[in-house]
Parts: structure tokens; C-alpha cells; sequence
């Protein structure tokens, strides 16, 4: 009799052919897990008869039942090897059949990485496995986070970008597995992301979502997210404004007590006195140290200076350097010099220092909006807008015929309106 | 014919490190950041990990010259301790990015300067250099009516003597007693032409608005 394992794989090399074949295979491949675990020591031979490329779906259900439990670091290494292989080339359509077991996998990977402390060594194969599970890059899935907080933890930033750029349109939990808690880490790892990068704007988006995300009970995530986003928010804007009305009642009304010393902060912040805000920074300093947002925490600071004396542009015309040195509360005119210099450079303000006389001259923006530049961007955002709006309009219409916002709507209006039965003008009907 | 094949361990040995040195050689130095990044992802897939031999401060460069400070700070974060502390050509290189990110604009000039770089490095550094002068003296016309002779030689890191050539050709004015430049201030031309397509995107706008 042909032992069980064997038949397994043969039956993996005969299904592994047409779309058809593969529904049915993995038909029988979840019927066979008990015979996996049961031979797991010896799948890892039984793998060699099979192509991670031509056999995927089989080679998934292998591997990870050849991976799974507590596996030596020899064992992870070679379980990495294999994965990155595996994921590099295995069939995106295939291992769409059995999103739930791919995205055990991909996990399993990465926690492995992270293990054994080389999380960069993952990050290639889950942007690879991220690609083969999306239907369309705009579908979020769970590798999504995963793949962020490898390029946290191995300080590739950068490569982070490469999803978050992606505008993120459907979240479709049977396409792709995704959770609730899927979504949330990926609002927070892609915020981080951008605080590393200093794309302080794209971060208080990100966080946003974190916070606004539907919830009927508060989570550590929302908290964690909300702590960056105060802190965010001064250093872009320089307050905090109020929760969006679409934020659940049970974020709104307990966040704030969570997130006490950030709150004594902001508000002290509004002040716009930078002996006080230093003076909280230092007393609230254990509470930032743990949240690990010390350096966000520093770069509030530093954002009120600025703040302070882009408020005196709005004011003088021309100031010397030792009046915005002792307003801003600056060391000395070459502190405020240096400041005034960075902040030009930026394009954060618009102004002239005479070092002859000490003085700096305030100006307008010298922005006339009538270059060929400057035509090309407002075009490029037009094009970004009118893109959008048409998504909004597709959504909006895929709501109206949803079957339960329908009969949700249905209870609040009667059921037949007169007017739906005159539709059909009653002329057509007599000329038959 | 096995000497050969053993033999060019002492030059670049990693595959597609080459790529990056042929990128330096035909001055294509804006690719090398994204070059090198892909490369060391790669690197840290395939299992190997990255060669005792990688490039480490052009890698660092690849990212100031094209202005992302933040990420030459990260790649310097990635680099393993004993490779810090064992490449002095690589402690130069960061110091120069320390300078940037602090903005002491004349010790970024005396850290380019400062360090006999290996050829290849030697390239990106100038082409650094240049491109950093001419943002400064962009600054300058921008940012001050007028400067002291030695805060301009230090943006520009040039001898006091050199600046006052230098911006006296730019149109400049030295007042000798107070040792004080007045900068000429630049007039730009812009392109302000629009042409057919403008109108056909412009037409396009309307058409959406109203519909």
C-alpha cells in the first residue's frame, strides 16, 4: 500500500496543472493536514520532489508543516532559505486558493527573521509575497505590517515606502485574510515609518486611521497611535485638533485619559513659551522615555522656535536679530541667524538678513503661481483630485446597491414609494 | 586557469557591486542610492549576508548627494559596529553628513576636504562638493542683503582673499572698512509660456466639474 505522505505529493504533482485541477487540490490538501503533522519530520525530504514554482500550492502546505512548532536556529536558517525561495517564485494564483496557510507562512517567516535578529534578510521575500496576494496594489493585507515592521526594525526605512506609497482602497477580509488588528499595525508601523523619514504630514494621516478606525472596545494600537499623533501634530501644526466625527464614542471618551502627559503638553504648548514646554518635556520625561517618543518628544521643542518666529513674520517687517533672538528665547543675534538661515533654505519663511546693520527683513511669498513649474504641479494635483473623486463616486454607488445598507435604509422609509411605480410611462404599454 | 578565478579576490568581487561602480564611472551618481539599497536587500535575502567588502561610505554619499540626509543616517545605523570602527574613509564620510545635518555649513567644506579619499569615493565626494557650493551660494543671493567677508568664505569654504574674487565677479560690493559684501540680488527668468495642452487638460477640468 502506497504510504500516505507519498500519495500526498503524488497528488500534489498530478493537480498542480489547470485552475480547476489546483480548486480541487486544495480541496484535498486541507483533508490532508492531519497526515502532514503526522509525518512532519519527514516532509522536508518529500519537498525536494516538488517545484515551489510549478507545485505551489503543495509546497505551501509543506513547508509549513514542515516549519511548524520550535525549530533550531539550523532549522530556522535553512526554513528561511527555503521560504525566500519560495515566496520569490511561487505562483501568485495558486497561493491565492489558500490565503490563510500563505499568510501563516509569511508570518512564520518573520518572526524567524526577527529571531534570529537579521529582520532585513526578510524583507524583499514579503514585499514578493505582498505583490502575489494582492488581487490589485489596492488591496491592504495582513504581510502589510509585517513587512513594515521589519523595515522599522532594520532601519531600511526606505523600503518602506515601497507599499505605503500605494493608496490603500479595499480591505477585503476573504481575498486576503485580514484582521482588524492587520489594519490597525499598519496604520501605526506606516506612521512610524514616516516620523523616521520626517514626512510628519503622511504620519498624522496614517495615525489618523489608526485612531478612526471602527471599534466598539478601546486597544493598546489606538492608544499607542494617538500618543505619536499628538506629538506629531504640534511639531506639524502646532495644536491638536479635536477627533474627527466619524471617531468611535468609546476612542473619544477614553483616549484623552490614556494619554494624559501628552495632553498637559499640548496644551502647555498653546502657550507658546518655550521655558514651559521645555519644563514639561523634562517633567513628563519617564512617561516619554517608555512610550519610546523621547525624540518626537525633543522635536516639539525645537518646533516651537520655529513656530515663534514665523508668528513674528506675520507681525514685523523688519526685526533685528537681537529682538527675535530674546522674543523666540534664543541664545544670542547668531543663534537667531542660523535659525532665520535654516528656515529660508526650507522655504518655511521668506526673508532677508542684513548682517551689516543686525536686521532681518520679513517678505511675502514671492510665489506668483505663473510659472510653467508651478502650472505642472497644480496640474498633477488637479489630475490626483478628479482620480479620486471618480473612486469616491465608484464606492458610492457599489454602497447604494449594498444589500444591507439597502435594507437598513429600507426600515427608515417606507418600502414602496408611489413614485417608483410611474417610472414606466404608461403610453408604451397602450401602443402594444 | 584557477589562479584567475581565485585571483581578483583583492578588487570588487560582489556581483552587482560592479553595477555601482560602472554607475560612478559614467557619473550617473543619483542612481547609486537606490542601486545600493536594492543591492543590500538582496544581499541580506540570499542568506549571505553583506560582503566584509561592501561599499560602505559611498553607500552613506549615494544618499547626500541626492539631499536624503535621513536615509544616509539610517544606513549608518545598519552598519555593523566592527565595520565602523575599522574604516576611517567611512568615519570621514559620516562626518560630513554630521556637518550637513547640523548645518555648520564651513566644517562641511573641511570635511570634504579633509580626507584623501579612495578614487571611487573621491568622485562622489566631488560631485558632492559642487553641488553643495552652488546650493549655498544660492542661499547667499536668497537669504542676505549683506555678509561679512569671513561668515560668506566659510559658506563657501574659501579664503577670504578667494570670496572677495569670487562675488566681486558675481557682481557683488565690497565695503572694505567694515570688511561687509552686498549681494547683488539675481534676477530669474521663468518660462511662462503655455501651450495647446494646457488649454486640452484646462478643457478637461471643466468638463469634470460640471459633471
Amino acid at each position: 500500500m502506497m504510504d500516505s505522505l507519498d500519495a500526498v505529493v503524488t497528488q500534489v504533482q498530478a493537480l498542480s496543472g489547470s485552475a480547476d485541477d489546483c480548486v480541487h487540490l486544495a480541496g484535498l490538501l486541507k483533508q490532508s493536514e492531519q497526515v502532514l503533522q503526522v509525518h512532519a519530520p519527514r516532509v522536508g525530504y518529500a519537498l525536494q520532489a516538488l517545484d515551489p514554482a510549478k507545485h505551489s500550492l503543495g509546497y505551501l502546505y509543506l513547508l509549513e508543516a514542515n516549519s511548524a512548532g520550535t525549530l533550531s536556529r539550523e532549522q530556522a536558517g535553512s526554513f528561511l532559505v527555503a521560504a525566500t525561495n519560495f515566496l520569490t517564485v511561487c505562483s501568485a494564483d495558486q497561493i491565492r486558493l489558500t490565503v490563510d496557510k500563505f499568510n501563516i507562512l509569511c508570518r512564520r517567516m518573520k518572526d524567524h527573521a526577527m529571531q534570529m535578529m537579521e529582520p532585513s534578510s526578510a524583507i524583499l521575500p514579503l514585499y514578493a509575497a505582498i505583490r502575489k496576494l494582492q488581487p490589485s496594489s489596492e488591496y491592504l493585507t495582513p504581510l502589510h505590517a509585517d513587512y513594515l515592521l521589519l523595515c522599522l526594525l532594520s532601519k531600511c526605512y526606505k523600503a518602506g515606502l515601497k507599499i505605503l506609497e500605494d493608496d490603500i482602497f479595499e480591505i477585503d477580509q476573504k481575498r486576503t485574510g485580514l484582521v482588524p488588528r492587520d489594519f490597525l499595525l499598519h496604520c501605526y508601523y506606516g506612521g512610524m515609518i514616516y516620523i523616521g523619514l520626517k514626512r510628519f504630514g503622511k504620519a498624522l494621516e496614517f495615525f489618523q486611521h489608526a485612531i478612526t478606525a471602527p471599534a466598539t472596545v478601546l486597544n493598546a494600537i489606538t492608544i499607542a497611535a494617538y500618543k505619536k499623533f499628538v506629538l506629531v501634530c504640534l511639531i506639524q501644526n502646532g495644536q491638536v485638533p479635536p477627533f474627527p466625527k466619524y471617531t468611535p464614542s468609546v476612542v473619544q471618551r477614553n483616549l484623552k485619559s490614556c494619554a494624559q502627559d501628552y495632553f498637559d503638553l499640548a496644551n502647555l504648548y498653546n502657550s507658546r513659551n518655550i521655558t514651559d514646554v521645555k519644563r514639561c518635556v523634562h517633567a513628563h520625561e519617564d512617561v516619554f522615555k517608555s512610550d519610546t517618543n523621547m525624540g518626537l518628544a525633543n522635536q516639539v521643542i525645537a518646533s516651537l522656535y520655529k513656530r515663534n518666529i514665523q508668528r513674528l513674520t506675520q507681525t514685523y517687517l523688519t526685526l533685528s536679530l537681537q529682538d527675535i533672538a530674546d522674543t523666540v528665547q534664543l541664545e544670542g543675534p547668531k543663534e537667531a541667524e542660523l535659525h532665520i538661515l535654516q528656515m529660508i533654505q526650507d522655504g518655511e519663511i521668506f526673508a532677508t538678513i542684513n548682517q551689516r546693520d543686525g536686521m532681518v527683513s520679513f517678505q511675502e511669498d514671492p510665489e506668483q503661481y505663473n510659472t510653467r513649474k508651478m502650472a505642472n504641479k497644480l496640474d498633477s494635483e488637479i489630475q490626483n483630485i478628479i482620480r479620486l473623486a471618480k473612486k469616491l463616486t465608484s464606492v458610492d454607488e457599489q454602497v447604494l446597491c449594498d444589500q444591507n445598507y439597502l435594507s437598513k435604509i429600507g426600515k427608515d422609509r417606507p418600502r414602496y414609494d408611489p413614485d417608483d411605480f410611474e417610472l414606466v410611462p404608461q403610453k408604451m404599454y397602450t401602443n402594444l | 586557469m584557477a589562479a584567475a578565478v581565485n585571483g581578483s579576490v583583492g578588487g570588487i568581487t560582489a556581483p552587482g557591486l560592479s553595477l555601482v561602480f560602472e554607475a560612478i564611472k559614467s557619473q550617473r551618481y543619483t542612481d547609486l542610492a537606490d542601486l545600493l539599497d536594492n543591492l543590500e536587500l538582496e544581499k541580506a535575502a540570499s542568506g549571505t549576508g553583506i560582503p566584509p567588502d561592501w561599499p560602505y561610505a559611498i553607500h552613506l554619499l549615494a544618499h547626500v548627494i541626492v539631499d536624503d540626509l535621513n536615509s544616509a543616517r539610517f544606513v549608518w545605523k545598519r552598519i555593523p559596529a566592527p565595520a565602523k570602527q575599522n574604516n576611517p574613509e567611512l568615519a570621514a564620510a559620516w562626518n560630513i553628513v554630521k556637518c550637513l545635518w547640523t548645518h555648520q555649513h564651513a566644517a562641511v567644506h573641511e570635511a570634504l576636504r579633509s580626507y584623501s579619499w579612495s578614487p571611487e569615493v573621491q568622485q562622489v565626494v566631488s560631485a558632492i562638493a559642487e553641488d553643495y557650493s552652488r546650493k549655498v551660494l544660492k542661499l547667499l543671493y536668497t537669504a542676505y542683503s549683506t555678509i561679512s567677508v569671513a561668515d560668506a568664505a566659510g559658506f563657501l569654504g574659501m579664503t577670504e582673499q578667494e570670496v572677495i574674487n569670487y562675488t566681486i565677479e558675481h557682481g557683488w560690493t565690497l565695503d572694505p572698512v567694515a570688511k561687509m559684501l552686498t549681494v547683488r540680488p539675481t534676477v530669474t527668468t521663468v518660462e511662462q509660456k503655455t501651450d495647446a495642452s494646457q488649454l486640452q487638460s484646462l478643457t478637461e477640468y471643466v468638463f469634470h466639474l460640471e459633471h
